[in-house]
């Protein structure tokens, strides 16, 4: 799937409507991040969604994330593949490693979102913000 | 607070790491090559970690033995100069304070190193403590060396390939001597934090640290991360401060004595008196053996499937009955047998282990629950996860007979 056709959500989630179904992922910066992505755990189809609650979660060797739905409804279908194989995540997360659908009760959430360019604007921002940190404690260094 | 950086933060940021802050210091995690493979180069070939940010406290004077002997659980009267041992530290309640490693330097010289997020409190007890000892003269010497770990089957080989006399380094585990490595000055103890029978650890100038890493890069190590110094020291059953010691989930205070490696830190016979914490820690012992209080000992466990649950989550038996806590958790790789890869990595297979605070009359090999948040995980009390052979280790791999079903079900790949 093209990423600019995409909605993303402030905890890196992806959401694309088609009607009432939502199909959701997570972004390839998050996929990045997160490295060596052990385990995805995905709920069972019927569970509800309530939008920015987690639905489940993504484990790396050293880390463990939620993963929050984008909006309320049902799960209609889970990617069984990717919870076999999170691999099939890190190599394609707009495709193939996409996670849940859900049958949305309000698709009107999903204006909530970011669209791509928005999306690209925020991670660059998580990034400065790191950076910023590493310029500061070498400030702090040379007055010390 | 300004982060503290090791002698080696820009060379780390050249190879690539990924630093994070860690108790006051930028270290590295994780290199480009990933936890998984470079605890894997453990295993298989050498490792190279910067642990230049752990706590170093030094004790020096006609006092220093004594004082030791006083404030630390086992007897530092018993090291000989060039000799190291583990030890902890503990209150009058008998808590542990820290655990930490003790080297004899010199006749009237020891060096203390300690967990990097406890050397500020320890230092503070330590002074306390040390009020009635009036020839030891105490420092904090973290900052003013440098140490490298060097850790697996080719760590030996590596450095004697850099030594004039190869014949110098050290047999035995727990030594310590000060050599020559490629023309750098240094104190090599083969003490280490991996499992890994060939284990060195590197005290340097601060000056020659990143002369020395590259040489050993260049030697055949790989550079490692704290990442893979957790997964490794949990695959060997090693505690951890904060996770097997101190405070327990539920706010108790994990008895010092559940850990074994403790049972060789504190030295409870009758001529070792006088130290801080030891009739608590006789009394533990005591009320254990006598069964007036349910015995609990930290316990690897095999977890089933992909996930080891976390810190914290409850460990309950097959009967539902709450037994203990999960107190580290973690997936591990193995370097197992290529064509079959159980799990999904195709670079090495993975399976997940934890250490838990188990009552003693589980396990081990009992079967056992770990409620995690979402979901419920099987899982075994297991004697070990990884088995010393000769110069290297090798994992021991537990996996469930789904078909057998019930507490049978557990069968080990060896």
């Amino acid at each position: 799937m093209d990423p600019k056709k995409l909605k993303f959500a402030d905890t890196h989630e992806w959401a694309f409507a088609q009607g009432d179904i939502v199909i959701v992922g997570i972004s390839d910066y998050a996929v990045h991040e997160l490295h060596e992505i052990t385990y995805v755990e995905l709920p069972s189809v019927g569970d509800p969604t309530v939008q920015a609650e987690p639905f489940g979660e993504v484990e790396s060797v050293k880390t463990v994330a939620e993963l929050n739905a984008p909006c309320d409804g049902e799960i209609v279908e889970i990617n069984e593949a990717v919870g076999d194989d999170p691999d099939i995540l890190a190599a394609d997360p707009y495709g193939d490693g996409w996670l849940i659908k859900i049958q949305s009760s309000d698709v009107d959430q999903l204006v909530d979102l970011m669209s791509w360019e928005q999306y690209k604007l925020y991670i660059e921002e998580e990034a400065e913000e790191e950076e910023d940190e590493e310029e500061e404690d070498e400030d702090d260094l040379d007055e010390a | 607070m300004t982060l503290r950086k090791t002698p080696l933060h820009d060379l780390h940021q050249r190879l690539g790491a990924t630093l994070v802050d860690f108790a006051g210091w930028r270290m590295p995690v994780r290199y480009p090559a990933g936890i998984i493979a470079e605890h894997i180069a453990v295993r298989t070939n050498a490792g190279l970690f910067d642990i230049s940010h752990m706590g170093r406290l030094a004790f020096a004077g006609p006092d220093a033995r004594s004082f030791l002997r006083h404030v630390l659980t086992n007897d530092a009267g018993r090291l000989k100069l060039g000799q190291a041992h583990y030890t902890l530290m503990a209150d009058e309640a008998g808590r542990a304070l820290d655990d930490a490693f003790l080297y004899r330097t010199k006749a009237e010289e020891y060096i203390l190193v300690v967990n990097a997020a406890n050397t500020e409190k320890d230092l503070k007890h330590i002074e306390t403590a040390a009020a009635g000892f009036r020839n030891v003269r105490i420092r904090n010497i973290t900052g003013e060396l440098a140490i490298l770990a060097l850790s697996g089957p080719l760590a030996r080989r590596i450095v004697e390939g850099l030594l004039e006399d190869a014949g110098a380094l050290p047999a035995r585990s727990n030594r310590l001597t000060r050599l020559t490595v490629g023309g750098i000055d240094v104190v090599v103890a083969t003490t280490g934090y991996t499992g890994e029978p060939n284990s060195f650890e590197i005290f340097l100038a601060t000056a020659d640290a990143q002369a020395a890493w590259q040489m050993l890069i260049e030697a055949g190590a790989s550079p490692c991360g704290l990442g893979a110094r957790d997964t490794l020291r949990l695959e060997a059953g090693l505690p951890l401060f904060g996770h097997e010691y101190g405070r327990a989930p539920d706010g108790s205070f994990i008895p010092v004595l559940a850990n074994r490696a403790a049972t060789h830190a504190v030295d409870l016979s009758c001529g070792r008196t006088g130290f801080i914490g030891r009739s608590a820690l006789i009394a533990q012992r005591d009320a254990a053996a006598g069964r007036e209080q349910p015995r609990q000992l930290i316990q690897p466990l095999a977890v089933m499937g992909r996930s080891a649950g976390r810190t914290g989550d409850r460990v309950l038996s097959l009967k539902g009955r709450a037994v203990g806590w999960v107190t580290s958790g973690t997936v591990v790789p193995y370097e197992g047998n290529r064509t079959r890869t159980p799990l999904h990595r195709k670079e090495a297979p993975l399976r997940a282990a934890a250490l838990a605070l188990v009552d003693a009359d589980v396990g081990p090999l009992d079967r056992v629950v770990i409620e995690s948040r979402r979901r419920r995980l099987d899982a075994w009390v297991v004697p070990f996860h990884l088995r010393r052979e000769g110069t290297r280790t090798r994992a021991v791999v537990y996996r469930m007979n789904k078909k057998l079903g019930g507490a049978d079900a557990l069968y080990c790949e060896y």
